[in-house]
C-alpha cells in the first residue's frame, strides 16, 4: 500500500515537472520519426525490387519472343544463338534479392552499408562491384539514420537521466530526507519504488511505439520479432535502470548524481565503443581486396591459358559426370564445351579466394564480439541488428546464397553444354525458374 | 578582468577532482592522437603496398593489345591522409578500391564497415570525437555553477563591493572555462604537430589552423552559454540541465533529424534508376565493340573521307582503336551529366545541412571540422573525380595506340610491347588544396562567427539584471 502511495506520489511529481515532460515528448517525437524513417527504408526496398523484378520479367519476355518467332537472337548480334545453353543462360535474367525484414523499422542497423540486389550470371561473384550499397549522402551513412534504435540506444539512458536525476538528490539538498526515510520506513525501498513508476512509464511508451512501427510494417505476419524487440528494449531499459539505481543510492546530490550518470553514459555509448573500434582498424587492418583483384585478372588468366589436359582435369573433378557425356570423346565439340566452361573453373578460384576474406571478417567480428562483456552498447546494437536482419552475418548469408546461385548455374549450364541439350522455349522458361531462387 | 581569470585559474588547479578528470582526459586526448596516427601509418603501408602490387602488375604486361590491356585495367585505391587521423569524417563509410577500366565508370566499393559488424555510432576513437562531444561536456561540469555558486557563497556580491563589474565578472568566467577548452585543443594540435613534424606542410599547417579556429568558436559558444544560464538561473541544477538538454539536441538529436531531412528534400536516385538512366543514354551513342552499329557506320563514313579512302583496309590507322574512343567520349558525356547531376544534389543537401547551423553551432563544428580535415564527402568527390579524370586519359592512350600505333583494322590479335605499358603513367592523387574549396565552408565559418557574437550579446545584455544575491 505504501509503495502503491509512493508510486501514485511520483506520478504527480512527473507531471509537475515540464522538463521531464518536455523530454519525454522529445523522446516520443524522435521515435516516431526514427520509426517512420525505418518504414520509408522498408518501402523503398521493397519498391526497387518490384522495379526490378519487372525489368527481369521484360527482359525474359524479349528472349521468349525469339524462341516464338524461331529465331536464334537479335539479328544485330549474330553470334548469340539462344538454343544453346550457353547463350540462352547468358540471357536468363537472374537477380538476387536481400528483403528487408519488416522489423527493419525498428532498427535499420547496417542495410545502408550494403546492397540489397544483386544481377546473377556467370562471371559474378558476391564482391562484385554491383554489390555497393545505393547511391547515398556519405555524410549522412556516417552520422547514421535516425531509426528507433539510435533512439533506444542512445537516448533512452538519457531519457532515463533526466526522469531519475533529481531522486533523493532533491531531498537531501532539501533536508527533508530523513522525513521521506521516517514517513516510507525503507529508503531502499522509497527509492526503488520511485525508480520503477519511471521504469514502467517508459516500459509502456516503449511498447507503444513498438506498437505504432508494427502498424507500419507488416511485423506480426512473420515471426516473434515484435515481442523479441520489446524484450531486448527492456532488457536494455533495465540494464540502465540497474546503474542508475546504484548511482542514486550512493550519490550525494543532484549534481553528482547528474555526472556520474552522464559519466557512465558518455563511457558506454561514446570512449568504449569508439576505443574498440579504432584497436580493431589497427589490429585488423581494411582489406583493400588485392587477392580478389589477382584472382579476377591473373588467376583468370592463368585458366585460360592452361593446357587442355589440366582444364578437363579440372573440369571432370568438379563435375565428374561429365566424363562420360559424348562430347567428352569428340575432339571437336569438346572445344566449344571446353571454352564455355571455362567460368566454372574461374568460379571455383574466385571461392578459394573469397572464403579467405570472409574469414578475415569473421575473424574481425570475433574480435568485436570478445569485447562485449564491456561494451554493451556494440552488444545491444549487434543483438537488435540480427532481430531486424541487418547485422553483418546477415549480409554474409545473402553473399552465401548468391554464391550458390552462381554454382547452381554454372552446373546446370556446364552439364547442359556437355549434354549437349538443345534449348526451346519450355526449358528457357524452366532455366529462368530454376535458376533463382527467390519467391 | 585578468586578475578574476587568474583566480578562477587558481581555484581550479587546487581542485583534487579537476586535477584528476583533467589529467585522465589529457591522457585519453594523447591516446587518440596517437592511435590515430598509428592506424593511418598502418592504413598508409596497406595502400601503398597494394598500389605497389598494381602497379608492379601492369608495368610487366607483356606484349598485349592495347584494347586486351584496357579491359585487364587497374585498380585505384582511395589513401588516407595524414589530417584524417584528426577527424576521419566519412572515410569509413565510404568504399576504398575503384576498379579503372575501358567501356565503363564504375563504383567505388569495400567500405571499411561493409567488412565488419557494427561498433561504434560515433567513429573510432579520433581527436574529433573527443573534441566535438566530450570536451563541450566538459566545459559545460565546468561551467553550470560557476556564477551560481558564487551567488550563494556571497562571494559575488564582495567581487561588486570590490569594484568588479557583473559583466566583467561573467565575462571572465565565460574566457577561464573557455581557455580550458582550448588549452586541451592546443595541445592536442602540438601532440599531433610533434608526431607529424616531418610530414607538416604549409597545407596541413592552414588546414589545422582553420580547424583549431572552428573549434576555439564552438567552445566560446558553450562556455559562454552555460556561464549565461548560471547566472540567469539561481538554481546550479537547472542551468546543468538546460546545457544538457541543448547538448542532446545540438549533437544527438538534430544533426541527424537535419541531415536525413535533407536527404528526404533533396532524393538521390537509387542505384537501378541511376544505371539503367546511364544505360539508356549510352545506348543512344557508339558501340564501341559493334561494328555494325549504326552511329559507328556514321563515324567509319566520316574517316573513310578523312583520309580520302573507299574502305577501312586502306585506312593508314586502326578505325577500331578511333571507334572504341568515340565510345568512350561518349560515355563520358553521359557519366558527366548523371554524376554531375548527383553532384549537384548532394551540394544542396550539403547547403541545406549547413543552413541548420543557424539554430545548431554544432552542425557547423561538424562540417568544418571534416572539410578541414579533408574527409568530408566534397574531397571525397573530388577524389572520385581526379580518377575519373584519370580513367580517362588511362583509356585514351590505350585507344590512341591502338589506332595510330601501326596496326590495322580488324587486327585484334596485333600487340604492343612492355614499353608502351610501361609509359602508361600511374594514379598520382593530388590533395585538394583549402584554397580551392574554403569557399565551400563560408557558411560554417559565419555561422559560428554570428553564434560567438550572439553569445557575446546576451552575456552583455543578458547579465545586466541578475541578481547579484
Amino acid at each position: 500500500m505504501r509503495s502503491l502511495h509512493i508510486f501514485l506520489y511520483e506520478w504527480k511529481h512527473f507531471v509537475r515537472s515540464p522538463f521531464k515532460i518536455v523530454a519525454l515528448c522529445l523522446f516520443i517525437v524522435a521515435s516516431i520519426y526514427g520509426l517512420q524513417n525505418g518504414a520509408d527504408l522498408y518501402e523503398k526496398q521493397h519498391l526497387e525490387i518490384k522495379k526490378i523484378n519487372q525489368k527481369v520479367t521484360d527482359k525474359k519476355d524479349e528472349i521468349v519472343l525469339y524462341f516464338e518467332k524461331g529465331e536464334k537472337g537479335p539479328k544485330s548480334k549474330p553470334w548469340i544463338d539462344l538454343s544453346t545453353p550457353f547463350w540462352a543462360i547468358y540471357n536468363t535474367p537472374t537477380y538476387h534479392y536481400k528483403k528487408a525484414r519488416p522489423a527493419i523499422v525498428y532498427n535499420i542497423g547496417q542495410a545502408e552499408h550494403y546492397g540489397f540486389y544483386k544481377s546473377i550470371d556467370i562471371y559474378s561473384s558476391p564482391y562484385d562491384a554491383d554489390m555497393a550499397k545505393e547511391i547515398a549522402n556519405p555524410e549522412r551513412i556516417q552520422s547514421g539514420t535516425l531509426d528507433f534504435a539510435f533512439v533506444v540506444l542512445f537516448l533512452l539512458p538519457l531519457l532515463l537521466l533526466i526522469l531519475l536525476y533529481n531522486i533523493k538528490g532533491q531531498e537531501a539538498e532539501q533536508g527533508f530526507l530523513p522525513l521521506v526515510i521516517v514517513q516510507t520506513g525503507s529508503k531502499n525501498w522509497w527509492l526503488i519504488s520511485r525508480t520503477a513508476f519511471y521504469t514502467l512509464l517508459l516500459l509502456v511508451t516503449l511498447f507503444g511505439l513498438l506498437f505504432y512501427g508494427a502498424m507500419l510494417t507488416p511485423i506480426f505476419e512473420t515471426d516473434a520479432t515484435f515481442w523479441q524487440v520489446f524484450l531486448w528494449a527492456a532488457i536494455y531499459l533495465m540494464f540502465w535502470v540497474f546503474i542508475y539505481f546504484l548511482i542514486l543510492k550512493y550519490a550525494k546530490n543532484t549534481v553528482s548524481n547528474t555526472l556520474q550518470m552522464i559519466g557512465i553514459w558518455l563511457l558506454f555509448a561514446f570512449i568504449i565503443p569508439a576505443a574498440v573500434q579504432q584497436w580493431i582498424s589497427i589490429e585488423k587492418p581494411i582489406n583493400l581486396m588485392i587477392d580478389i583483384i589477382d584472382t579476377k585478372r591473373d588467376k583468370t588468366d592463368d585458366i585460360y591459358n592452361q593446357s587442355n589436359q589440366l582444364t578437363d582435369k579440372q573440369l571432370f573433378n568438379l563435375y565428374p559426370s561429365l566424363k562420360q557425356t559424348e562430347i567428352a570423346i569428340d575432339s571437336v565439340g569438346i572445344k566449344n564445351a571446353r571454352r564455355r566452361s571455362i567460368s566454372a573453373l574461374i568460379n571455383s578460384a574466385m571461392k578459394n579466394t573469397t572464403a579467405k576474406i570472409e574469414l578475415d571478417n569473421q575473424s574481425r567480428n570475433a574480435l568485436i564480439s570478445k569485447t562485449y562483456w564491456f561494451n554493451p552498447l556494440t552488444y545491444f546494437q549487434n543483438k537488435l541488428n540480427h532481430l531486424s536482419g541487418t547485422h553483418y552475418d546477415n549480409y554474409q548469408d545473402y553473399r552465401n546464397d548468391i554464391q550458390d546461385l552462381i554454382d547452381k548455374r554454372i552446373e546446370i549450364m556446364v552439364l547442359d553444354i556437355w549434354n549437349d541439350v538443345s534449348v526451346d522455349k519450355a526449358k528457357y522458361l524452366k532455366y529462368n525458374t530454376t535458376l533463382s531462387n527467390n519467391d | 578582468m585578468f586578475q578574476i581569470i587568474k583566480n578562477e585559474w587558481r581555484f581550479l588547479v587546487r581542485s583534487r577532482i579537476f586535477v584528476i578528470i583533467s589529467i585522465a582526459f589529457v591522457s585519453i586526448l594523447v591516446l587518440s592522437v596517437f592511435l590515430g596516427n598509428y592506424q593511418i601509418h598502418k592504413q598508409n603501408q596497406t595502400y601503398q603496398n597494394a598500389k605497389d602490387h598494381l602497379r608492379q602488375q601492369w608495368v610487366s604486361l607483356e606484349e598485349v593489345n592495347p584494347h586486351s590491356a584496357a579491359h585487364y585495367g587497374t585498380y585505384v585505391f582511395k589513401p588516407s591522409n595524414l589530417l584524417s587521423s584528426l577527424d576521419e569524417g566519412v572515410n569509413s563509410v565510404t568504399g576504398n578500391v575503384l576498379r579503372v577500366e575501358g567501356h565503363v565508370q564504375n563504383e567505388i566499393t569495400h567500405s571499411e564497415a561493409s567488412q565488419m559488424q557494427a561498433v561504434s555510432r560515433f567513429g573510432k576513437l579520433k581527436p574529433s570525437l573527443l573534441l566535438q562531444y566530450i570536451v563541450p561536456l566538459l566545459l559545460i561540469f565546468l561551467a553550470f555553477n560557476s556564477v551560481s555558486n558564487e551567488k550563494q557563497s556571497g562571494r559575488l556580491k564582495l567581487l561588486v563591493l570590490q569594484g568588479a563589474r557583473p559583466l566583467q565578472i561573467i565575462l571572465s568566467k565565460t574566457l577561464s572555462v573557455w581557455l580550458y577548452g582550448v588549452l586541451l585543443l592546443t595541445f592536442i594540435l602540438l601532440v599531433y604537430g610533434i608526431l607529424n613534424f616531418e610530414n607538416l606542410t604549409t597545407e596541413i599547417i592552414s588546414r589545422t589552423l582553420l580547424f583549431f579556429l572552428t573549434y576555439c568558436a564552438y567552445y566560446f559558444i558553450i562556455s559562454g552559454l552555460t556561464v549565461f544560464f548560471s547566472a540567469r538561473w539561481q538554481n546550479a541544477t537547472l542551468a546543468l540541465t538546460s546545457m544538457l538538454g541543448i547538448w542532446i539536441l545540438w549533437t544527438l538529436f538534430l544533426p541527424n533529424i537535419l541531415m536525413s531531412s535533407a536527404e528526404k528534400w533533396y532524393p538521390l536516385p537509387s542505384r537501378n534508376e541511376f544505371k539503367s538512366a546511364m544505360s539508356e543514354d549510352r545506348s543512344k551513342g557508339i558501340d564501341g565493340h559493334n561494328p555494325s552499329d549504326k552511329r559507328g557506320l556514321v563515324l567509319k563514313e566520316k574517316v573513310l573521307k578523312k583520309y580520302g579512302v573507299d574502305s577501312l583496309s586502306q585506312l593508314p590507322i586502326n578505325f577500331d582503336g578511333m571507334r572504341m574512343q568515340a565510345d568512350e567520349e561518349y560515355g563520358n558525356i553521359v557519366w558527366d551529366k548523371h554524376f554531375g547531376n548527383n553532384r549537384d544534389v548532394l551540394k544542396q543537401q550539403k547547403e541545406s545541412f549547413q543552413l541548420g547551423g543557424i539554430v545548431n553551432p554544432f552542425i557547423s563544428l561538424q562540417n568544418t571540422s571534416m572539410g578541414f580535415m579533408a574527409s568530408d564527402n566534397l574531397h571525397h568527390q573530388e577524389f572520385l573525380l581526379q580518377v575519373e579524370n584519370y580513367r580517362r586519359v588511362f583509356i585514351k592512350m590505350l585507344n590512341d595506340k591502338q589506332t595510330f600505333g601501326g596496326s590495322k583494322t580488324g587486327n585484334w590479335s596485333w600487340k604492343e610491347d612492355n614499353n608502351f605499358y610501361k609509359s602508361v603513367p600511374d594514379f598520382d592523387f593530388k590533395p585538394t588544396q583549402i584554397s580551392v574549396v574554403i569557399l565551400n565552408y563560408l557558411m560554417d565559418l559565419v555561422l559560428l562567427l554570428i553564434w560567438s557574437i550572439l553569445t557575446l550579446v546576451l552575456i552583455i545584455f543578458g547579465t545586466k539584471k541578475i541578481k547579484i544575491v
